[in-house]
């Protein structure tokens, strides 16, 4: 098996020239090899349950994560997200119900579910007394690499997760980011179809945030699924295909992101900085379709700013600019409402709470 | 790059086969790096050497006093006694510890759920951190013989004698340190699976002391008239279970019988009737049983570990 480490950073622009800085890190969106085919799904589960004693973590839970989709898990404390994983890592058996792991029972054929995952759980150790290389030697050798093969998969791994130059440090002298990045390099020693990540952000500053999120597009691209849960729904936002939001471990809804936007959002939100000329603004943009009201929002920085409510896909969101632009409007900012899918998560989880 | 030559040479290495064992390569490495192990080999000689001379310097005292002689062979053979029994306190008090926080160190440190979801199978990890532990001990056991061998300058000890003891104490070694792997595997706190461990020590050295004693006093206490070869037969029996689950009680009637009728592999009980029968040394059945004992500990730890939480 080979890791492809990723390609240079080099971003083709249009007219061909090549340019090598590094593109902007919250902008790049996943594009995915294959058009993902929702029936084809690698994890599956059906009516999954699971209870702690009088606690039903798990209720009926039926999750359905397509191969190749980037599924983000998202819910309250408390919903069910890491017993879910647990459950699908072979770690605790279920109280009821059937999970599937690329068509793998993870009960009666835990080893196989063994051999198609990566995991990362929500809290990790790394041992004391290690190298980086080691560490990753270890888990290498405890997925059966041959030994032949490990040094330059080793290399390759580092080389992914950009430790390369930490090869010969002690894992626990690593800052935290470079422990999940670590940890996730080691997930993907046996280059399995599924990544199941907790929290793969969690604790890390916004710089190694971006950074993991760039990395789980990159794996993604490779033609990993990755199935991972996450409070930060900008995450969720900006790189996930799918996703499933849990609460009181049932599932209040899942599917591809943008369905469920609309779904759950008939109303899009759109935020436009102007220098001036609101007027004509507000005149310009009640001519397109599908724009629902527009509500003035307080300035900032002397800049007016208006929020547009409307409906429908993107190709509305290029008509208002154009409209706007054509008018010579001097549009400073344009931009989707981030918090988006946290009112889909809103409302979604409103009212179930226990 | 590797040619073929120095391939087949690396492959000459005996250990090469039990470092392909990922768990036992880790933690032999993690073991021997750092002052640690040399430190904890040091204190381990210091220990053994000190008492050594002790003995040396109060034996010569008592010999002397005696016979106005040295005895060379009575002094060789104390020593030697000695050192075993140093070295045997030394290693039922260190193996669990080396072993007892094996597995249980894996939850606390949160490594074990990493672990777990890999190919690595259970037989592997258990006898990844057991193999690793026993090397270690091994290397005390080992280190220490130059110090038995003192005992050879006075005569009265053989080369064989110091052999079977080094199983003993290896039999001892094994047992313990698969015992230690059970609780660590049993429960997920290193301090209980220590405590765990040595009660478990300290219940079998008293109930195995005490149940030699008591059939040792109730064989003496029969009435050779009155008594049946049978009944005889069954407190031999017990009476060398108990001795032979006990490595001290091992050694101390091994070294009996070889001094009493010059034999290392069997000895000859004679029963009240006159008659005779002959029987493997203790040290024979004492290694079976520890091995066996410890193979079926072993199997209860992987079943254990195979279990998926429920
Ligand atoms: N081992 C356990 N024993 C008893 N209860 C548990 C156990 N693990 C989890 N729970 C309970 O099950 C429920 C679901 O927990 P879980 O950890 O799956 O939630 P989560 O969605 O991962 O939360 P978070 O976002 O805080 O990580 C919680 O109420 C939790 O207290
Ligand atoms: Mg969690």
């Amino acid at each position: 098996m080979s890791i492809d480490t990723p390609e240079e950073k080099v971003i083709e622009t249009p007219s061909g020239e090549a340019a090598t800085e590094t593109p902007v890190l919250t902008e790049v969106l996943p594009e995915l090899p294959t058009v993902i085919d929702e029936q084809d799904l690698i994890i599956e589960t059906r009516n999954l349950s699971k209870r702690y004693g009088r606690l039903q973590a798990i209720n009926n839970l039926t999750l359905q994560v397509p191969r190749g989709a980037i599924y983000g898990f998202v819910g309250p404390n408390g919903a069910g997200k890491t017993s879910t994983m647990r459950i699908l890592t072979t770690l605790m058996k279920p109280s009821s119900g059937e999970a599937y792991i690329n068509g793998h029972s993870v009960v009666s054929a835990p080893r196989e579910v063994r051999r198609s995952i990566g995991y990362m759980p929500d809290f990790f150790g790394v041992y004391e007394d290690m190298k980086v290389w080691e560490y990753l030697d270890f888990f290498a050798a405890c997925y059966e690499i041959p030994e032949a093969q490990r040094p330059g998969l080793i290399n390759d791994l580092l080389e992914l997760v950009d430790l390369a130059h930490r090869r010969d440090d002690m894992v626990d002298k690593l800052s935290r980011g470079m422990k999940q990045r670590l940890c996730l390099a080691r997930t993907l020693a046996h280059d399995p179809q599924v990544l199941i990540l907790d929290e793969p952000a969690s604790g890390l500053d916004p710089r190694a945030r971006i950074e993991i999120r760039e990395l789980l597009i990159e794996l993604a691209k490779m033609g990993k699924t990755i199935f991972f849960s996450s409070h930060i729904l900008a995450d969720v936002n900006e790189i996930c295909t799918h996703i499933g939001i849990i609460e009181a471990g049932q599932m209040v809804a899942q599917g591809p992101i943008k369905a469920m936007r609309q779904q759950l959002m008939p109303h899009r939100v759109l935020i436009i900085t102007l220098l001036g000329r609101l007027d004509d603004a507000k005149e310009a943009l009640l001519h397109v379709e599908g724009v629902q009201g527009i509500v003035d929002l307080p300035p900032e920085e002397g800049k007016t700013r208006i929020k547009v409510e409307f409906t429908g896909e993107d190709l509305r969101m290029s008509e208002m600019l154009q409209a706007l632009t054509s008018k010579g409007i001097p549009v400073v900012n344009f931009a989707e409402e981030s918090s988006d899918l946290e009112a889909v998560f809103m409302k979604a989880t409103k009212g179930i709470v226990s | 790059m590797e040619t073929p030559a120095s391939r087949s040479r690396i492959q000459l290495n005996p250990l090469r086969p039990l470092l392909r064992n990922p768990v036992a390569l880790k933690e032999l490495r993690g073991r021997m790096r750092g002052p640690r192990a040399f430190v904890v080999l040091t204190c381990y000689l210091m220990v053994v050497g000190g008492f050594t001379t002790l003995l040396y310097i109060a034996g010569t005292a008592a010999t002397y006093s005696t016979s106005g002689e040295v005895d060379g062979g009575t002094l060789g053979r104390v020593l030697f006694g000695s050192v075993v029994a140093i070295e045997l306190f030394l290693v039922t008090f260190i193996t669990p510890a080396f072993t007892a926080g094996s597995i249980s160190g894996e939850h606390e440190s949160q490594t074990y759920d990493l672990l777990r979801t890999t190919l690595l199978p259970e037989r592997q990890l258990v006898f990844g951190k057991l193999f690793s532990a026993l090397a270690y001990v091994l290397l005390l056991l080992l280190a220490a013989i130059p110090l038995q061998s003192i005992a050879f300058l006075f005569g009265g000890v053989d080369i064989e004698e110091v052999l079977i003891s080094l199983l003993v104490l290896l039999a001892t070694a094994i047992f313990l340190g698969t015992v230690g792997v059970y609780y660590s595997a049993l429960t997920h706190r290193t301090l209980r699976a220590n405590i765990m461990t040595y009660v478990t020590i300290l219940t079998v050295i008293l109930i195995t002391t005490a149940g030699a004693v008591i059939a040792l006093a109730v064989a003496e206490g029969l009435n050779p008239s009155t008594s049946s070869t049978g009944s005889e037969w069954f407190l031999l029996i017990v009476r060398g279970i108990f001795v032979c689950l006990n490595p001290l009680t091992t050694l101390l009637a091994t070294q009996q019988y070889l001094v009493n009728q010059q034999t290392l592999f069997t000895f000859q009980y004679t029963f009240s009737n006159g008659t005779t029968t002959t029987l493997p040394s203790p040290w024979i059945v004492f290694t079976i049983l520890y091995l066996v004992l410890s193979v079926v500990v072993f199997f209860l730890t992987t079943r254990h570990l195979k279990r998926i939480e429920g």
